[in-house]
């Protein structure tokens, strides 16, 4: 995968973070996933089709989900993960991954998004596309994101 | 939304499942299934843009896809979480993924169906939600276990 394809995503994240008013957002880390296994209950993914093909996904704990999406409904509390939330955080990532490919767009690449699907539950193994994944670590005042990025060659 | 949607994933899954696998394979009725379902623990998600936008989901238990890997390598696996039994599921439902889109783009031209690699999920207690997508699935019984098909799909404006 080539690594100028990970700046668009993480620029995207970013801005729609920015504009949706999480607290602070920022990148902490980048590592290789090296594990199928993750410790994250919610998974949500976005596949990528085009100049790029592959997939995306974001993944964190349901207790960061659940501030996200009090904080994408104007702070109103939400205790319980159940549609409303899942359905903010659905939106989330159909604007940040919006957003990344408009960004890949003024780079020449011309990529087009599958609608998310949300994927919760406990003790999960995944495997994101067939090829290497690249791991990029976000944390903001709601906790902490991790948006996991496989594109095929 | 309409079946016709879902009726190409399932002849390309019988088919696959029959002749490549070997399994015996008796096929229900489709049901719509709205927005969410709970997955039996281990599912094969391969997402779909053009004419139609939407994904496909094939849903097994961690038994199932356990026999389906030992089908396809030879080898016996006593967990899920095997690199392995994650890639066996995921090779399946690209091939019967890639076979259906062949499929639906030879019928319905102009429809330029384009599928994204297949991901895998397995757990407890997964439920998939997918937002403004209506799907309708099948149950397939085969002889290595019940297998569902769910197709989702948002039709575009091409």
């Amino acid at each position: 995968m080539d690594i100028k394809y990970i700046n668009p995503f993480i620029g995207g994240l970013l801005h729609v973070s920015n504009m949706l008013g999480f607290g602070g957002m920022q990148r902490t880390g980048i590592s290789k996933r090296d594990k199928l296994q993750t410790d994250h209950d919610v998974n949500i993914i976005i596949g990528l089709v085009g100049g790029l093909r592959g997939n995306i996904v974001f993944s964190m704990h349901e207790a960061t989900a659940c501030n996200i999406a009090s904080t994408m409904m104007g702070g109103m509390p939400v205790s319980q993960f159940d549609m409303l939330p899942r359905s903010a955080l659905c939106e989330m990532a159909n604007m940040i991954a919006g957003n990344s490919v408009s960004n890949l767009e003024q780079m020449g690449s011309l990529v087009d998004i599958t609608p998310p699907t949300l994927v919760s539950g406990k003790n999960m193994v995944s495997l994101i596309s067939q090829v290497e994944t690249l791991v990029v670590q976000f944390n903001a005042k709601e906790g902490a994101v991790e948006l996991n990025i496989a594109i095929e060659d | 939304m309409s079946t016709s949607h879902i009726a190409p994933f399932i002849k390309c899954s019988v088919n696959i499942l029959k002749d490549m696998l070997g399994l015996e394979v008796k096929s229900g009725a489709t049901e719509n299934e709205g927005d969410a379902f709970t997955s039996r623990g281990f599912s094969v998600i391969v997402g779909f843009t053009g004419g139609w936008k939407g994904r496909f989901f094939l849903d097994m238990s961690g038994e199932t896809a356990m026999q389906i890997a030992s089908i396809l390598t030879g080898e016996d696996y006593s967990s899920v979480a095997d690199e392995e039994v994650l890639l066996s599921g995921a090779e399946i439902g690209n091939i019967i993924s890639g076979n259906a889109i062949t499929d639906i783009n030879n019928s319905q031209p102009g429809l330029n169906l384009r599928l994204t690699p297949p991901s895998v999920f397995a757990g407890d207690s997964l439920s998939m939600f997918n937002v403004r997508l209506n799907s309708s699935s099948v149950l397939i019984d085969t002889s290595a276990g019940a297998i569902k098909i769910n197709v989702a799909v948002e039709e575009g404006k091409k």
